[in-house]
């Protein structure tokens, strides 16, 4: 027994190398420099106490770059889990070639999100754009700059996210359809329910594990979306799309106030928690009777 | 079957470290180059400067170079790579960020071995050019190539409308009218062809804050107010704004954005402001040939028309472990038969002037070789965190654009700015 126990430490090793070297201890030295008043280069560094996290509080442009971000999450969550069950939906059809399309769908999730942020800043263009080309084939105005635009620049960042993070969450939503017992679905239709009465009453309702998973992953991961951001309005036009991760990026790397951005972070790292927490919450009692193994 | 298993953990853990030792053979020094040149370079070009830099290491027994190309977020991971001890042996330093390595002490006064170095004569360079990387006496970086920015007119346009080529100082004024006259519609009134080509790009369009007598900081670069909002800067920033939207003699930004190309390499506009790398552009611009292509210096409202130059220079990190290999390399960088093999990229103008002079037949070169004594290395070269001025002026410019009050967003941009180096 001990044997085989030690093996399983051999077998964790190497992910736990890495998640300490590369996760966990830089998260422990930035808690260190959150404290402190440094700029790398020097030697020099002094200890600031609280204070980056009084500046973090105080700088109105944090707090837009909090409000960004949750008005990113709020939009692109449900829309991006809507679509992603919709094409859970579609793709789990049992049809020909289906398997084709799921795989379709899965390429922009393993796409290089530099690339796919370049690809999109075309689909955005004003006139020449695929979008405005588009538009512009129907005669309608076509000049719109979707980027530089103050009221659209954030919804183009949030429509552009449902296409990216649909394949993952296409194969979450997949793999709780199949999960779901026919048996469920036959018991409904002897009781006389329709297609819609079935998926209201039984595919929505054995999805909510699944759910909860998605909309706690999700959320986390569009509180902390950067590459978009970096690569396409650099948080323009006006800092409407200054989300919390390319604001603090541009802390560290532009301003190179290492201190205050590493505070920056830790309150993003609170915001994230405490939604989680929220979230847990809520959906708790939802989680009941289903077994989470 | 326990045994195998150790076995294999102790060889990836190996795998590991293995790529964080050093490595060489004893009494071998390996100097490591940073540079931030892409996988895009011509590759004809590729191979001959690799040979150059084989050729410094048959030249040199006992050293070998190793380049470290750092396409992306070069002065971040420079940084990094100085905390974590592991800068390289020469850092190529652009003038753009130089404030952020100079102002923190990490690199070597080079003064000392130039001073060692009978070789080395400081009248090789152009005083200015060589006062980016100084201070005071020190020196800490000796220039490789550098660009004062310029005016670019298509000698083709100019012709078709009967304007003269511009020449010599002229006012914001004189070129106003002359885009006017180089900005053609067509029955409907549909613009096409504008005057001039106005990108934002504060790096570029410092030169307008300049020649109306403004800048962007206080003389010891410590404040942005009583400098940035000057009414001298007003009126450049609202100049630039009516060229745009009022004259419509400039497309705005979305337009050129939509057409995807840059509009003078296509014909479009007659003028623009640029570095000498545009050059190698335009020679494989589809409606643009070089021979049209007049250079020419920046309107200016004062006596004297000023420009700003960006430049590239080699420096020593004060951790590097062979400061006199070190030196040796830079000396070759900067000697004759490197920069004139580099001078054939078209990229810049060398920083040594008799290779720079062996190109001055070409008028177009001696043009941008009169334009030096005029030219002062940007803000980035002195102060640390200009990278954020740079943002911040670009976002003002949009503002602008959209309608802001230039007077507003100039004072704006201050405030930000001064918050910053309050902080800083």
């Amino acid at each position: 027994m001990m044997r085989r126990g030690k093996l399983g430490y051999l077998f964790i090793a190497p992910a736990t190398f890495h998640l300490v070297v590369f996760a966990i201890f830089p998260m422990v030295f930035s808690i260190f420099l959150s404290f402190y008043k440094w700029n790398l280069l020097t030697s020099e560094r002094s200890f600031n106490g609280l204070s980056n996290y009084v500046y973090a509080f105080k700088d109105p442009l944090f707090w837009n770059a909090l409000w960004n971000s949750t008005k990113y999450a709020a939009l692109s969550v449900p829309l991006g889990m809507i679509a992603g069950l919709a094409v859970a939906l579609l793709v789990n059809q049992k049809l020909r070639g289906v398997t084709i399309f799921r795989t379709l769908f899965y390429i922009p999730a393993i796409s290089s999100g530099v690339a796919i942020s370049i690809l999109w800043i075309y689909i955005y263009m004003p006139e020449t754009g695929l979008i405005n080309s588009v538009l512009g084939m129907l005669h309608i105005n076509n000049k719109t700059d979707f980027l530089k635009n103050e009221s659209l620049a954030m919804f183009a960042l949030v429509f552009m996210s449902i296409w990216v993070g649909l394949g993952p969450k296409m194969v979450l939503f997949l793999s709780g359809l199949i999960g779901i017992p026919p048996s469920l679905y036959e018991a409904a239709e002897l009781d006389g329910a329709g297609k819609f009465r079935s998926f209201w009453s039984v595919t929505l309702p054995m999805l909510i594990p699944t759910t909860f998973f998605v909309l706690i992953t999700s959320t986390i991961g569009a509180l902390q979306v950067f590459t978009p951001v970096y690569i396409m309005t650099q948080g323009g036009p006006n800092e409407k799309t200054d989300v919390v991760g390319y604001h603090i990026y541009v802390e560290a790397w532009s301003k190179f106030l290492i201190g205050i951005a590493s505070a920056k972070s830790f309150v993003l790292l609170l915001v994230i928690v405490l939604v989680s927490i929220l979230q847990f919450r809520i959906l708790r009692n939802q989680l009941e009777g289903y077994s989470t193994t | 079957m326990v045994k195998r298993c150790y076995v294999v953990v102790a060889i990836m853990l190996g795998v590991l470290l293995a790529g964080c030792a050093g490595k060489g053979n004893r009494g071998e020094v390996t100097l490591h180059l940073s540079n931030w040149g892409g996988a895009d370079d011509d590759p004809v070009y590729a191979r001959k400067i690799d040979g150059l830099y084989r050729q410094f290491e048959r030249e040199n027994p006992g050293i070998r170079l190793e380049i470290e190309s750092v396409p992306d977020e070069y002065v971040q991971k420079m940084i990094l790579s100085f905390v974590a001890g592991t800068a390289p042996d020469v850092l190529s330093l652009d003038a753009s960020s130089a404030g952020v390595f100079i102002n923190n002490g990490v690199l070597q006064d080079l003064s000392p071995l130039a001073a060692g170095d009978p070789t080395f004569k400081a009248s090789d360079y152009w005083a200015n050019v060589l006062a980016i990387d100084q201070r005071g006496k020190a020196l800490y970086a000796v220039p490789g190539d550098f660009t004062p920015l310029v005016l670019y007119y298509n000698k083709k346009l100019f012709d078709r409308a009967h304007v003269p080529y511009p020449s010599g100082v002229w006012t914001f004024q004189q070129f106003l009218e002359v885009a006017r006259k180089l900005t053609l519609r067509d029955s409907s009134g549909r613009v096409i062809q504008y005057g001039y080509n106005f990108t934002n790009w504060m790096p570029g369009w410092i030169v307008w804050l300049w020649n109306n007598g403004g800048d962007v900081l206080t003389p010891d670069g410590g404040r942005a107010k009583g400098a940035l909002d000057s009414p001298q800067n007003v009126a450049s920033i609202t100049f630039l704004r009516d060229l745009v939207l009022k004259e419509k003699v400039s497309p705005d930004l979305s337009q050129t954005a939509a057409t995807g190309v840059d509009p003078f390499g296509n014909g479009q506009t007659a003028m623009e402001i640029s570095g000498h790398w545009e050059l190698t552009s335009f020679k494989t611009a589809p409606k643009l040939k070089l021979s049209d292509v007049g250079v020419a210096q920046a309107p200016t409202n004062l006596p004297k028309g000023r420009t700003v130059m960006y430049e590239v220079g080699f420096a020593i990190p004060k951790q590097a472990r062979h400061p006199k290999e070190s030196w040796k390399l830079i000396k070759y960088l900067t000697g004759h038969l490197y920069q004139q093999a580099y001078q054939q990229t078209g990229i810049a103008v060398c920083g040594r002037k008799d290779v720079a002079n062996e190109r001055a037949t070409d008028p177009r070169e001696q043009q941008f070789l009169n334009l030096v004594p005029t030219a002062r290395g940007p803000w980035g070269a002195q102060v640390v965190g200009y990278d954020f001025v740079e943002q911040e002026g670009k976002k003002m410019m949009e503002r602008v654009l959209a309608g802001t009050d230039p007077k507003q967003a100039l004072s704006e941009m201050a405030d930000r700015i001064d918050s910053y180096f309050k902080v800083r």
